[in-house]
């Protein structure tokens, strides 16, 4: 999912970091105080996610979980992503600094269209398996548009869309399904726990 | 109802114990490691992670970034051509989903000959001892090609010969250094990643604190 440094032109670069730039604005004034220690446990787990390799598929893949952020933060994954993606090139060299903005946009706006895809199945009134089919859907279909979104910017470059979008997919087939997964064991979990994290949002 | 209490902190641990336990196979950068043995240049490429780089497109460019020659790795992700040009050479891996890394082999590794012979002053010390005394020196330059000849080996050969065997028994150790090259990020890295996660947290609540203490104070 990490767009390596010196990929893509400096275009589409400065046009990936100026959308960004909008969605960590709206994403910061949406925080309030409360939420802040809840966000940075997110950003903890999106930070270490990339380092859970899946052996399975035709490529070196990883786990992303921008579907559970964005169900959980909505447009606090956009600052939340930012933060985990900046250490992830820093510390891991994984993606690049000029490459930050276009990678943060093709992680964190999935999560955002999960949000309002199917945030509103993640609520106390809605029947058990609502609740999982949804938060299921968030988590698979978080990575699906990532690998989409990842796609396009490669066309926007000069590739064909179709088979950079196709093998990206393909590729992380196995980590839809994982994501999926883990996104709805999360959300019932919270939902036990932790229920005001969910309520909160969509009250 | 204890069991159900159980049950989600037994996965919470159990997704902690996978971060933890998976560590060696990480992910999700590539790199390119390039040496000469010879003239041929090998690399190889991975994953960071140590997975291989299959049948993805190596491209190599000269000092002037024209493009050379472009290849395919091979299932151990390895490539090897016989060095084109005698330049520094940059060789970029362009593998699949927008990864990309190069490697630079400077000048010196190319044609050693090349540097050595500009660097060292041995052929202007035998001019000017030429210039100075020319007999002798037409003598002592005679003398020495009638001993290389009776060894029946030049300087020349002498040298490819130690390169080769260099080459040989260095092998081993270039293939050490790229297997080690381009591991995944150790604990270390993982830990002052979340640390660094942590102090942001720190950082911004205290300013939002400040900042509903003032709006509180104000009104």
């Amino acid at each position: 999912m990490h767009i390596s440094e010196g990929v893509l032109s400096p275009a589409i670069l400065t046009g990936g970091a100026a959308l960004t730039a909008i969605g960590v604005g709206i994403g910061l004034k949406k925080i309030d105080y409360e939420e802040i220690p809840n966000i940075g446990i997110l950003t903890s787990g999106f930070f270490v996610a990339s380092l859970i390799h899946i052996p399975i598929g035709p490529a070196s893949v990883h786990l992303v979980l921008n579907g559970m952020l964005g169900l959980i933060l909505g447009w606090k994954a956009f600052p939340a992503i930012l933060v985990g993606l900046a250490l992830q090139a820093l510390l891991f060299q994984f993606g690049g600094i000029t490459t930050l903005g276009i990678n943060t946009l093709n992680m964190a706006f999935p999560a955002v269209i999960c949000y309002y895809l199917f945030g509103w199945g993640i609520k106390k009134s809605s029947g058990r398996i609502i609740f999982i089919i949804t938060a299921f859907a968030a988590g698979c279909c978080a990575v699906l548009f990532a690998g989409i979104l990842v796609g396009f910017s490669l066309y926007l470059n000069g590739d064909a869309f179709l088979p950079a979008a196709k093998l990206l997919v393909a590729a992380h087939l196995p980590v839809m399904l994982i994501e999926g997964v883990l996104t709805a064991t999360c959300a019932l979990f919270l939902r036990k726990v932790r229920p005001e994290l969910l309520e909160g949002y969509y009250g | 109802m204890g069991d159900f209490k159980l049950r989600p902190a037994f996965l919470f641990f159990l997704i902690i114990f996978v971060i933890l336990f998976d560590m060696p196979a990480f992910a999700h950068k590539v790199t390119i490691f390039a040496w000469v043995e010879g003239e041929t240049v090998y690399t190889q490429s991975k994953f960071s992670g140590g997975k291989r780089v299959k049948n993805s497109s190596v491209i190599v460019f000269d000092s002037d970034g024209n493009k050379l020659l472009e290849g395919k790795t091979d299932d151990n992700g390895e490539f090897s051509f016989t060095i084109p040009k005698q330049t520094a050479l940059k060789v970029v891996l362009k593998a699949s989903m927008g990864h990309m890394a190069e490697w630079k082999i400077p000048v010196e590794e190319i044609n050693p000959e090349a540097v050595s012979n500009n660097s060292k002053p041995e052929s202007d010390l035998k001019d000017s001892y030429e210039t100075s005394s020319g007999s002798q020196t037409i003598n002592s330059g005679t003398d020495l090609s009638v001993l290389s000849e009776s060894h029946g080996i030049s300087k020349q050969e002498i040298k490819k010969l130690i390169d080769e065997s260099l080459d040989r028994k260095l092998s081993p150790i270039m293939n050490i250094l790229a297997d080690s090259y381009g591991g995944g990020p150790g604990l270390t890295e993982i830990i002052g990643g979340i640390g660094y996660i942590f102090g942001l947290v720190g950082v911004a609540m205290y300013f939002t604190s400040r900042r509903k203490r003032n709006h509180n104070s104000g009104s």
